[in-house]
């Protein structure tokens, strides 16, 4: 299920196993920023030196408490920030020295949604997924169409193509927002959080659509989210980070230790084995 | 779920709406454009025009002088003009007095006085005429003034090769002048001459009788409220003068927002408002003065010093020397030996000369004869005026 | 799914285009000096192949009613495409080619030209350009936040400069003569009547268009990217788009816009921000069909608004600006009124 193609799982701050993988999708080396607001004052935020590599058909989660330095890491992934030091490739090529428009096409960031000025129909918002390929004023072709109407294929949302984005639910809206980034047709699907706002059935619907993604259409992906439980559920590996530091990654087993979780969330918190061989996290002494 | 007010809906019902908006708005246009033709040609059709415009062309070749107008622009009026446009009241007014109304072609809808002006066809407004319905009426020249036209107007004309002649008095002597080039202009400098010399007999009377006065210190209220009233350079700064008074304020604008705190200070000796000669409330208006905060701490208004001239003071046009002469009446009547009331009503024209087809009988109008209007006012008149 | 392909452009566009050519005939037929069909024609003609014609026909076409359609024409097509554009960049549907405070910088110059010389052809335009051109400037090094411009900071820098520029301007009335006053007065609500200031008059009218197409073609150019940043900055920037670049251009175009209609007609309100949102109503939101269809409609809004203002009362005329509140705003409420059921 895991596509692991790593050897033993990762320990906190070890670096990254260095047998040559063959697909290396993502690889983060040593990645490290800081938000240095002046001179005069001291760095704001830190996120220490992480490591991680992920292949095709991954679906990675980066967990964490508040002001752990999740976005940060999103945005060094997504190229919108140079890391300090270190290095973020996909497929090869330093993120952040990429162009515009060939970043898009490798790299789809599903962020939080904003308002909507104008009505928009749903197959033309997903149709602007088309931008990064062509000029840059660009009339879409049929090859265009064509993948916009695959994406909405893969996300389920073939029905939702005539209405108006203005008129969808949250659950139709976050699918078609997720529609619009798989028309890019990316290597690496991030998404931001993206179960914020969707009810359980929502989240966990979401979750799997993810990782029939992955696992049918061959996505790198990479989410962060809170949702601890739905992350070991369907996620092949976890990253957790605290203050800063990527604190420990591997399989949801491995990296969910109840001292560790404690530690990290601040909450007594315990940890159930279940058959599957996932991971459940509870809250202590709730039998 | 309702609709967004922004997205589109079924395009062609809205093609169809949209094209029959406009489709109206176009037939009303027309409509309103064909029942003007009609009533213009029915008011062209009176005055001596020619129908074909290449003949109105050839004409127009004929003999024309360079001139240069009183703001400085240059241009070649026909020697012999027969159709004049005026875009001022004043100017309307003075081509009546000068007995040349037959030449007039056409002036603005303000153009009330004599009231046989209002019949004349309207090219439109002074700030904004129609500058089409001005080259309708084939004038050889028109006629503007700095002191209610815009500028813009005049170039717009002269660029399509219309001449336009703009006074700019500043002075009785400057109105004078006007008026004479105005005749020049049309043809008729003898009338010209003799309404001139006319005028400026009576002004010479005038400054005789009033030489040893000592001039009264008005403030001369063109708007009460904002408190606006003249400048040192206007035309009415020396009307004032010739009828003995001195305006109290000194500004070198024309029309200078003046605080009634300086008022108060410089306490004028009179107090003269302008009348709107259509207004029938003059009396009470000048009642009113009596109970509005400020102005009744005013000597003047106290010792009821105060004077209502009338419209025609803001005109330069013959006109305004009967106004001159009211108002000399008015602060200085110990130099004509006689009191306010006694005085006979004056026309407030004088048609001078026996020019082509004088106007008809031109009274006096709603703009009611100067002195019965004086007279009606209370006055409580105080010993010669102080010095000051 | 029926994405948007340059033939269905053109054929909006198209339309569009005989409408107006429609209303600019209607324009040219009626006024108060009373023209047949046959003789326009006839004075086209002439005009166009070169015969000398002096009559007083061709006077008051091609002096008096060519130069005020052309005019208005391109005063309607630059607001309106500026006040579409300013609506993307700001992400405010209430933005208008006036909100940055471009108008009032180029009234002041207006101004400052009627006191400083009165009397100069083509004074107030060329100072009316400056003005314009110095607020662009300055609102934009106001409305900048980390290097690149913020919407919301940009809107507020160009409230507070037309608030500025508009005491300024009030106080220089109290100052001004009469002459000059009535001239600021009609500036401000709008005139379509100035002479062109120099001879050559289809040398300056080709300068005008000159500057209208580069302007205008400049922000077609990022129509593209505009679709997306109004589905959010962020996300238009994850899609490739240079979206600092964009409204760089944008912003200098669309003022660029305003300032060249604003120096030759004055105020003209209600266009800039109407027309566009009627479009959007018709024919959708997508800026690359968007912006023609508003430039479009924008020349038809003001050829029409002054066609009907010198009939309706003739022969008083009514300003330009005026009628196109009457007419404006009446039809918009239909359209909206359509929408809600």
């Amino acid at each position: 299920m895991s596509g692991g193609a790593e050897n033993g799982t990762s320990v906190a701050h070890q670096p990254v196993p260095f047998a040559p993988p063959k697909h290396v999708r993502l690889k983060v080396e040593q990645a490290s920023y800081a938000y240095s607001a002046t001179d005069r004052s001291a760095p704001k935020f830190t996120l220490g030196p992480v490591s991680f590599e992920a292949q095709q058909r991954e679906l990675v989660a980066i967990l964490g408490p508040n002001a752990s330095g999740k976005s940060t890491l999103l945005k060094l992934l997504a190229g919108l920030i140079k890391p300090l030091s270190g290095r973020v490739e996909v497929d090869g090529t330093e993120v952040s020295e990429l162009e515009l428009r060939t970043r898009a096409q490798q790299i789809a960031l599903v962020s939080q949604e904003s308002e909507l000025l104008f009505p928009l129909r749903v197959w033309e918002y997903v149709l602007q997924g088309r931008y990064p390929y062509g000029k840059r004023l660009r009339f879409e072709s049929d090859e265009d169409c064509l993948m916009a109407g695959n994406a909405l294929a893969q996300v389920g949302a073939d029905a939702l193509r005539d209405r108006w984005m203005e008129q969808l639910s949250g659950g139709e809206k976050q699918r078609v927002i997720l529609a619009r980034a798989l028309a890019q047709q990316p290597s690496l699907l991030l998404l931001d959080e993206p179960t914020q706002h969707l009810d359980i059935g929502g989240k966990v619907e979401l979750l799997r659509r993810l990782r029939r993604l992955a696992d049918e259409n061959r996505y790198t992906v990479v989410v962060v989210t809170h949702e601890l439980n739905l992350a070991a559920e369907f996620s092949d590996r976890i990253a957790l980070l605290h203050k800063g530091k990527c604190l420990r990654i591997g399989e949801p087993a491995d990296v969910y230790q109840q001292d560790v979780l404690e530690e990290v969330f601040e909450a007594p918190l315990e940890v159930e084995m279940r058959s599957s061989g996932r991971p459940r996290v509870i809250l202590r002494g709730s039998h | 779920m309702r609709e967004n007010i922004l997205a589109p809906s079924n395009t062609r019902r809205q093609f169809i709406a949209i094209a029959l908006t406009l489709a109206c708005a176009v037939f009303a246009c027309v409509v309103r454009d064909v029942r003007a033709a009609e009533a213009h040609s029915q008011q062209s059709a009176t005055a001596p025009a020619p129908a074909d415009p290449a003949a109105q062309t050839a004409a127009n070749k004929r003999a024309t002088k360079l001139v240069t107008d009183e703001t400085g622009r240059r241009m070649a009026i026909p020697l012999n003009v027969q159709r004049v446009v005026s875009l001022a009241p004043n100017l309307t007014e003075t081509i009546y007095a000068l007995g040349l109304d037959g030449k007039l072609a056409g002036d603005t809808t303000y153009c009330d006085i004599p009231p046989a002006a209002k019949e004349k066809p309207h090219v439109g407004s002074t700030q904004d005429p129609s500058l089409e319905a001005i080259v309708a009426l084939h004038p050889d020249l028109v006629l503007a003034t700095t002191s209610i036209n815009r500028a813009q107007t005049a170039d717009a004309l002269l660029k399509i090769g219309v001449p336009v002649y703009t006074s700019d008095p500043h002075t009785m002597a400057g109105v004078l002048g006007a008026t004479a080039m105005m005749a020049d202009l049309l043809g008729a400098s003898e009338q010209g001459a003799t309404l001139v010399a006319q005028l400026q007999k009576r002004l010479d009377a005038l400054h005789a009788a009033l030489q040893d006065r000592p001039m009264a210190h008005v403030l001369f209220v063109v708007w009460e409220d904002p408190l606006i009233s003249i400048g040192q350079n206007t035309f009415i700064a020396d009307a004032l003068r010739w009828a003995g008074a001195e305006s109290i304020i000194v500004a070198s604008q024309n029309w200078p927002h003046v605080s009634m705190e300086e008022v108060v200070r410089l306490q004028p000796d009179y107090i003269v408002l302008t009348a709107d000669h259509l207004a029938a409330e003059t009396h009470e208006h000048v009642n009113n003065l009596h109970d509005r905060p400020t102005w009744r701490e005013l000597r003047a208004v106290e010792l009821g010093h105060v004077v209502m001239a009338s419209d025609e003071f803001t005109r330069p046009s013959p006109g305004l020397v009967d106004a001159i002469e009211a108002l000399a009446h008015e602060l200085h009547p110990e130099a004509f030996g006689t009191s306010a009331a006694a005085l006979a009503p004056n026309d407030a024209h004088r048609t001078v000369g026996a020019g082509p087809a004088p106007a008809g009988p031109v009274s006096t109008t709603a703009n009611a004869p100067a002195f019965p209007q004086f007279a009606s006012v209370q006055l409580r008149m105080e010993a010669p005026t102080c010095a000051r | 799914m029926r994405p948007l392909t340059p033939r269905r452009i053109l054929a909006i566009c198209g339309m569009l285009a005989a409408i107006l050519f429609v209303v600019v005939v209607i324009s040219l037929r009626v006024g108060a000096y009373p023209i047949s069909m046959r003789e326009i024609v006839i004075t086209l003609y002439n005009g166009a192949v070169g015969n000398g014609d002096s009559s007083e026909f061709s006077q008051v076409i091609f002096g008096l009613r060519l130069p005020r359609i052309a005019l208005g024409i391109l005063v309607g097509a630059a607001l309106s495409t500026s006040g579409a554009g300013f609506q993307a960049l700001l992400r405010n549907p209430l933005a208008d080619p006036y909100v940055l405070g471009v108008s009032s910088g180029a009234a002041l110059g207006a101004m400052l030209s009627l006191i400083i010389a009165p009397h100069t052809v083509g004074a107030i335009q060329v100072a009316a350009f400056i003005g314009a051109a110095a607020t662009i400037a300055a609102v934009y090094f106001l409305g900048r936040r980390g290097g690149q411009l913020d919407s919301a900071t940009l809107l507020l820098a160009g409230i507070v400069a037309a608030s500025f520029l508009s005491a300024i301007i009030i106080f220089l009335l109290t100052l001004v003569n009469g002459p000059g006053l009535r001239s600021m007065t009609f500036w401000l609500m709008g005139d379509l009547t100035a002479p062109p200031p120099t001879q050559n008059v289809v040398g300056w009218f080709g300068f005008l268009y000159f500057v209208f197409v580069v302007a205008a073609g400049a922000m077609y150019t990022t129509s593209s990217d505009l679709n997306l940043i109004l589905t959010g900055e962020q996300e238009a920037g994850h899609l490739g788009v240079n979206v600092t670049r964009v409204k760089l251009v944008v912003y200098v175009a669309a003022s660029v816009l305003t300032g060249l209609a604003v120096s030759v007609s004055g105020t003209i309100g209600y266009v800039g921000l109407l027309v566009p949102h009627v479009m959007r109503m018709l024919f959708g939101t997508d800026y690359r069909l968007l912006i023609p269809t508003s430039a479009i409609g924008g020349a038809i809004v003001i050829v029409l608004a002054d066609t009907l203002g010198r009939t309706i009362v003739a022969p008083t005329e009514l300003p330009v600006g005026a009628m196109t509140a009457l007419a404006g705003a009446p039809f918009f409420i239909y359209l909206m009124r359509r929408r809600i059921r």
